[in-house]
């Protein structure tokens, strides 16, 4: 695969239901009333049920090794969550190649969702490194 | 909770990489095969009760957001191994009235040997 700095990824969006957010409870464990209790989400000041910050850092990787494809070998990631993702919310994540050593190459990455006409950003500044086939 | 909590190490716990749970994350993200990197939260999600149901550190759960998070991989997870997992509170901060914990996560295999190593900062809120 050739790669540049400066190439953005393919941007990878998805509807975030709630469905989805309970099902990725069950497989997740973390079951916290937050991500799957309207009620009790509101009680501590939400509009609603959030999706899980793991949720939306899964999204972000994927977006990663959906482009990477099978032969990478992601090394490291890292996201800090800074806004919350609401149900019905349509949540885009993508990256830029920010540095390539050798096999190595380091995306940074972020979450973004439009709300109330101005974009969010669940994950702003996050980073996935990996290994995968590079060719020059 | 409790700064006095942070150093603390909690019992292994093993973890399996469970196929049918594994199945069911990547149908979730819509992947088709592997391992998916951040399945690693459902190892941490097994040992969490231990954390959270600590008296010492005393932290309520219910208060809780997940700040950010950090996983750096020696090699990939593979399904149907087994892992175990030792949790360890790395830092306790307190501004104002809210809380910052930092939980580091090591995955090892069978032979002792560090497959990942997962790093959580959460947040509990003022109440």
């Amino acid at each position: 695969m050739t790669i540049s700095v400066g190439e953005e990824l393919p941007e990878l969006r998805r509807v975030v239901t709630a469905a989805d957010v309970a099902a990725y409870a069950e497989a997740g464990g973390d079951r916290n009333p937050l991500h799957l209790d309207d009620a009790f989400a509101r009680s501590v000041g939400f509009d609603g049920v959030i999706a899980h910050g793991m949720f939306t850092m899964a999204q972000m990787v994927t977006a990663v090794t959906k482009w990477a494809g099978e032969d990478a070998f992601i090394q490291r990631v890292t996201a800090q969550f800074r806004a919350p993702v609401f149900m019905g919310e349509e949540i885009r994540a993508g990256g830029t190649v920010r540095a390539v050593d050798g096999d190595t190459v380091t995306v940074d990455t972020w979450v973004a969702v439009e709300r109330r006409r101005s974009t969010e950003w669940p994950i702003k500044k996050g980073q996935v490194v990996l290994r995968m086939p590079v060719r020059r | 909770m409790n700064p006095a909590a942070e150093g603390t190490v909690y019992a292994d716990v093993p973890f399996t990489v469970d196929p049918a749970r594994v199945a069911a994350f990547r149908r979730v993200l819509g992947v088709a095969e592997g391992v998916p990197p951040t399945f690693v939260t459902s190892a941490e999600f097994t040992v969490f009760p231990h954390v959270i149901q600590d008296p010492n550190l005393a932290l309520d759960f219910s208060r809780v957001l997940h700040g950010s998070q950090e996983y750096t991989y020696e090699r990939p997870l593979r399904e149907g191994e087994t892992l175990s997992v030792r949790a360890r509170i790395d830092s306790i901060r307190q501004k104002g009235d809210t809380g910052f914990l930092i939980v580091v996560m090591e995955l090892r295999d069978g032979q002792g040997q560090l497959v990942c190593t997962a790093r959580s900062q959460m947040v509990e809120r003022a109440p």
